[in-house]
This record gives structure tokens, C-alpha cells and sequence, in this order.
């Protein structure tokens, strides 16, 4: 096993990374507004990014059932959102705030069908 | 929980969704035993006044509606031994020193959660009823990220989903390493349980370097560099100076860690993952016993998992999908399942990082030494698209999956899970032996035995997870009676549980004997004479 290949590749990525994130903070996208913010806490996320990050590994990904393009209430799902159910966590609302929840829960009852989703 | 369906609720609409949680919510709070012990119902609501004032009553959560969500977990608890009284969700680390204050004055004991997700151990839940849930997700703030030293400080309520956002959005070279729960858990929470990942960065703790705390009289301590003025070192150098400290608070109840840096892993130029099939239950030991001489050279730099092929099919499927009979599944039946799913009896997950070159070299080395053992080596080149494979090699380079949650619901939509994770030197014998032993209780109790072994060095963790249908009391029962089992028959040989479910804290700490309990206890009373912080956490009152 080549110890130095192997150094002198992982030194060339973190150097071309270095320059990346030096030329990103330069132009001032350091701190894009999309995202979160270094210090601060995160911010509202919109309803597609709650359901990407934590409904939709489960949810029409091999584990939960779909729930999108079903018209499911919107108060069924705040239900479940809190209190879970079987294998379903519950989530809180300081990991899923009140006002998150709420568009979350219309967002996805009036989400049509994903093609690429599929249940169990 | 009020036992209703998730089929019910769907079937139920809006109006009838309405119904059936006014339903559920008019079981009212107000169980004695839900209270702290020994606190009467007007001091219990002066302090929750008070920890208003604190976070606002927006954070403050102490009627059952508000609570709901906190009680939820997957371990048997038929005598409601694991309820909260409430909870408070403080916002930085002066809010938590204030709150410490009430706390003292009132006796009121807290459980400290990250964000509550413990899956196999008790969710959120406490280790004795009555504890108000201190719940620090609220504090979610990445602190400082270095990106020449590839260090991150973070406060507990980041997930680890948060993370892997930020090093995308700002292109950073590195890599997380998650546990199979990655994206709604915490990198403090996990760290701090001393969890595990499939990265060669996966001994969390290990990589952990500094750590802020709030201990019980409010004091706030910096471990390691973090309290040496202007000290640019505190995520670089782990040690400090005189004893280390940074051990008592994990896996303890001698403060509240309010910050926590980590090490992460440079982004290698090359990953390749790999899958090694072996066909036959006893080839357990075979696959051991290949794995430590390259775990221990480091020439297999991760974290790797022996996966047991009903853990493996339990992720997808559910129990009905292989078996309608009573009792466990016979052998037979689980291995031509697994057989048409693409697996063996054992899967052995591993994975090279470096170069094309590294790689080349290395592979036929480990190539010739697992088949030389039975098994059989495979790659992307044979296993894309087989949802296991595809499940491992997203794990093994740090990537957000949620897929093993399936496990919870084996038994049906009840669900229902608790995990007993015994270590053991990395050795054919010791697997075989606890993999034998681990069947025999399991089977005589009606379960299926799922394990996954965890592969550090010299020592590996046995993943067993007990799935049980919670829905139903007598299945809860046996679930509990066989874990307890377990962790006693496997202590007789030495074999204790690394971590364990709130609902045997103590069971297990009892293994580990009445010297280790005392230091414990004195430590304990010496930082927190009041024992406000989470009481019975690891059996310390």
C-alpha cells in the first residue's frame, strides 16, 4: 500500500477544497440564505424540505406507506406527526415546529403522486 | 398510547381524526405517579410557572396533549414505569442554568434529552416516571466549523441531517459518520451514548474532542483545551491537562454537555464498498476471525457489520411476508428468503477509501482471505440495485438513511423493539458462542433472533434487536422477561450489554460491580448532591 499516493492524493483534494471554500467566502456565499447559518439556529424550513429530510426516508422509501397524492387530512396527519404510531416516531414541536407542522400537513395533502415513491 | 390504528385514523377523514384525538387526549394527566416523587400537585405547578418565565410557555409542555409526543417509544413498558412528568425546552445555555436553578429548589429531576430519538432504549423517556424531559433540541446551532482541520462544534439538538446540509451547501470536503439513524438524531445524543458508525471514522467517542457542560450547580465547565484563555485548540487537541474529564459525561447523569466537537473524516478521492456472503448460521465465527487481523492492521479502516439475515429482511419486509406459524421462524425458511433477496445467512459490510491505486493493492489481499474462509466477495459491480447493499454502502460513507426503522414494525403496525447490545473480543468463538445463546432464549420466548455484530478492533458490539408486536400485553410481557434473560445469562459468561434500554439501567450496571457503583454514587452526589440530573441514568440514582 502506497502511504505517500495515498497522502499526496488526499492532500491534492483538500487543497482544491481549501481554494473552493476560500473563493466561496470571498464572494460572499459563505453564509448562503438558503441554509443554515453558522451560530444561529435553523431556521423555518419550508414544507419540502421537512418531508425530504425526515418523512420521506421512510415514507415511499421501502419502510412507511406513501402518503403523498392520497388527500390525506390534514388533521390525520398533524395526529400522526405527534404522537406517532407503531414504528413511526413522534416528533416534537421543537424538531417540528407548530408552524412548520402545519404547512408540512398541507403540503402533503395536496401533493400529487411521486412516481419515484414507492410503499410497503 | 390509545391503541388506535393507524388504518383507523386514515380511514376516520378529517372530522373523525378530530375525534379520535379528543379521544385519546381526555385521559388525563393527572396519575400521581406521573409526578416527580414525593412532589405535591401545587409545588409541581409552581415550578412549572417558573419554567415558564424562563423559556416562555410556549416551551414548557406538563398537560397529556402537550406531552403526547414525548412518552412515545418501541420498549415494553406495561407498568407505565417510563412516564414523564412533563417538559422544558430551553434555548441556550443560560436558560439551562436557570432552569438548573428551579430544579435544585424544588426537587425536580430532569432528563436530559438531545433530541429524544433513541431508538432501541426508551426514545425520549425517562428511566424512572416523574422526570420532567429537558429537551435541548431547541439549542441546534453549528457553532464553528474549521475546515483546514476538519472539526465542528455543535450544540445538541443538531441533527445529523443538519450537518451533512451544511457540508453540502458549502462544498466542504468532508464526511459525517452517522448511525443508522442519522437524519433526526444527534451528533452530541449519539456521541454521548458512545454509539457507533460505519466509517473508519465510526467509534464516535473517539472522535469526540471537547465538550462543554452545565453542571448541576449551574457552573459551566469546558473540557480539554476549551477553558485555556484565548485557546484556539479546543477541537484539536483532546487530552488537556491532568485527569480526563470528558469520559464521566457520557453515558452519565453528572451534568448537562451543552457543546460537543467532533473530528470529521476527509473525503476520500476513491470509496468502494463491499458485501462478503457467507451461506451457513455457523459461519458467523469464520467471519470473525477474518475480519480482526485487518481491523486490528487497519488495512479494513471502517467500521464494519456482520449482518444476520433476518436483521438484514426485517428491514423490508414484515413477518407475515416469510412466516404465518407460531414460534420462530425455522432456519430453513430464513435462509431461502435470504437467499432470494441476494443475501447469505451472514453479511459482512466493509469498505476501502483512498485512491485507485490504494485500492488495487489492497482489495486482493482481503479478496483471497474471505473467500479463503467461504465467503463470497461482491461489489457494485454485482449487488446495484439490492436494497441491502445500496443501504450499506449509503452508511459506509456517511450518508442519511432511516431505512432499519422498518425493523420496528416486524410484528405488524403496532410496532415494538428493544435492543440488547452485549461486546465481546472479536473472536469466532465468543460470536458463536453469544449468537447461540442469544437464539436459545430468544426462540424459547417466541422471537426471532435478528443480530448484526459491529466490528470495532479487537472487540465487536452484537446488535440484537427484539421485535415484539407492543400492541399486544402478553407479547410485551415476553419481551421483557427475555430480555432480562438475556442480560443476566449473558453476564454469568461475562458478556455485558455496552449500552442498554432505561427500562434495565440498572439490571446492567449491577454487572458491572459494587466498587464501579460507589465511585459512580460519590461522584454523583459530590456534582449534584440534590440528584436532579436524570436519576437511574446507567443505574445512577
Amino acid at each position: 500500500m502506497s502511504r505517500h499516493g495515498l497522502a499526496h492524493a488526499f492532500a491534492r483534494v483538500a487543497a482544491a477544497a481549501a481554494l473552493l471554500v476560500a473563493v466561496s467566502v470571498a464572494s460572499g456565499t459563505g453564509a448562503l440564505a438558503a441554509g443554515q447559518e453558522l451560530g444561529k439556529v435553523l431556521p423555518t424550513r419550508s414544507p419540502e424540505k421537512v418531508y425530504s429530510s425526515t418523512c420521506g426516508y421512510c415514507h415511499g422509501h421501502n419502510v412507511g406507506p406513501i402518503i403523498r397524492g392520497r388527500g390525506l387530512p390534514v388533521e390525520t396527519i398533524e395526529y400522526f406527526v405527534r404522537h406517532g404510531n407503531g414504528a413511526m416516531p413522534a416528533f416534537r414541536p421543537t424538531e417540528i415546529s407548530n408552524t412548520e407542522l402545519k404547512a408540512l400537513a398541507q403540503w402533503i395533502s395536496q401533493a400529487p403522486v411521486d412516481a419515484k415513491e414507492h410503499g410497503q | 398510547m390509545s391503541g388506535i390504528s393507524r388504518r383507523d385514523i386514515l380511514a376516520a377523514g378529517a372530522v373523525g381524526s378530530s375525534l379520535v384525538a379528543a379521544r385519546a387526549f381526555a385521559t388525563p394527566l393527572d396519575g400521581t405517579r406521573m409526578l416527580p416523587k414525593r412532589m405535591s400537585r401545587s409545588t409541581f405547578a409552581t415550578a412549572v410557572k417558573e419554567l415558564q418565565a424562563i423559556v416562555g410557555s410556549d416551551w414548557v409542555f406538563a398537560d397529556e396533549e402537550s406531552t403526547v409526543s414525548y412518552r412515545k417509544s418501541f420498549i415494553p413498558d406495561l407498568r407505565g414505569e417510563h412516564v414523564p412528568s412533563g417538559a422544558v425546552a430551553p434555548e441556550s445555555v443560560e436558560e439551562v442554568q436557570a432552569i438548573l436553578k428551579v430544579a435544585n429548589k424544588y426537587r425536580l429531576p430532569l432528563w436530559p434529552i438531545s433530541t429524544g430519538h433513541n431508538m432501541g432504549y426508551g426514545m425520549a423517556t425517562p428511566a424512572s416516571s416523574g422526570q420532567m424531559i429537558l429537551d435541548l433540541k431547541r439549542m441546534n446551532r453549528i457553532l464553528d466549523f474549521d475546515a483546514e482541520l476538519g472539526t465542528i462544534l455543535v450544540e445538541p439538538g443538531v441533527t445529523y441531517q443538519q450537518i451533512h446540509d451544511y457540508i453540502a451547501e458549502h462544498k466542504l470536503p468532508y464526511w459525517i459518520d452517522v448511525p443508522t439513524v442519522g437524519p433526526i438524531v444527534s451528533m452530541v445524543g449519539n456521541t454521548l451514548e458512545r454509539g457507533v458508525g460505519y466509517t473508519p471514522y465510526g467509534d464516535h467517542f473517539f472522535m469526540q474532542c471537547g465538550m462543554e457542560v452545565v453542571l448541576a450547580d449551574g457552573s459551566v465547565l469546558k473540557t480539554g483545551m476549551g477553558s485555556v484563555q484565548n485557546s484556539t485548540t479546543w477541537q484539536a487537541f483532546k487530552w488537556g491537562y491532568g485527569p480526563y474529564l470528558d469520559g464521566i459525561f457520557t453515558q452519565s447523569n453528572f451534568g448537562v454537555v451543552t457543546k460537543l466537537g467532533m473530528w470529521l473524516m476527509p473525503q476520500p478521492p476513491v470509496y468502494k464498498p463491499f458485501v462478503v456472503r457467507y451461506p451457513n448460521a455457523e459461519d458467523v465465527a469464520k467471519a470473525t476471525d477474518t475480519i480482526r487481523p485487518f481491523r486490528m492492521n487497519n488495512l479494513i479502516p471502517n467500521g464494519v457489520l456482520i449482518m444476520g439475515a433476518l436483521y438484514q429482511l426485517a428491514m423490508f419486509k414484515r413477518r407475515t411476508d416469510i412466516f404465518n406459524g407460531t414460534g420462530a421462524i425455522p432456519e430453513e425458511l430464513i435462509k431461502a428468503e435470504a437467499r432470494r433477496n441476494g443475501l447469505g445467512m451472514w453479511n459482512t459490510y466493509f469498505a476501502l477509501y483512498g485512491t485507485d491505486a490504494t485500492i488495487a493493492a489492497t482489495e486482493p489481499i482481503l479478496r483471497a482471505a474471505f473467500e479463503a474462509s467461504g465467503g463470497e466477495v461482491l461489489t457494485e459491480a454485482e449487488m446495484t440495485g439490492n436494497p441491502w447493499f445500496e443501504h450499506h454502502k449509503t452508511l459506509m460513507r456517511g450518508g442519511m438513511t432511516l431505512e432499519e426503522i422498518g425493523l420496528v414494525r416486524w410484528w405488524g403496525s403496532n410496532g415494538g423493539a428493544v435492543a440488547f447490545a452485549p461486546v465481546a473480543p472479536a473472536k469466532g468463538a465468543e460470536t458463536a458462542g453469544q449468537s447461540a445463546l442469544a437464539r436459545e432464549i430468544m426462540n424459547k420466548h417466541g422471537f426471532d433472533y435478528a443480530p448484526a455484530y459491529a466490528v470495532g478492533g479487537r472487540e465487536l458490539h452484537h446488535i440484537i434487536f427484539l421485535m415484539f408486536d407492543k400492541g399486544d400485553d402478553d407479547s410485551s410481557a415476553r419481551a421483557e422477561t427475555c430480555i432480562n434473560e438475556m442480560i443476566v445469562r449473558f453476564g454469568e459468561k461475562g458478556w455485558c450489554a455496552y449500552r442498554s434500554s432505561v427500562s434495565t439501567m440498572d439490571l446492567v450496571a449491577r454487572q458491572y460491580g459494587e466498587t464501579n457503583r460507589t465511585v459512580n454514587a460519590r461522584i454523583k452526589h459530590a456534582l449534584d448532591p440534590n440528584h436532579i440530573l436524570a436519576p437511574g441514568k446507567q443505574g445512577i440514582a
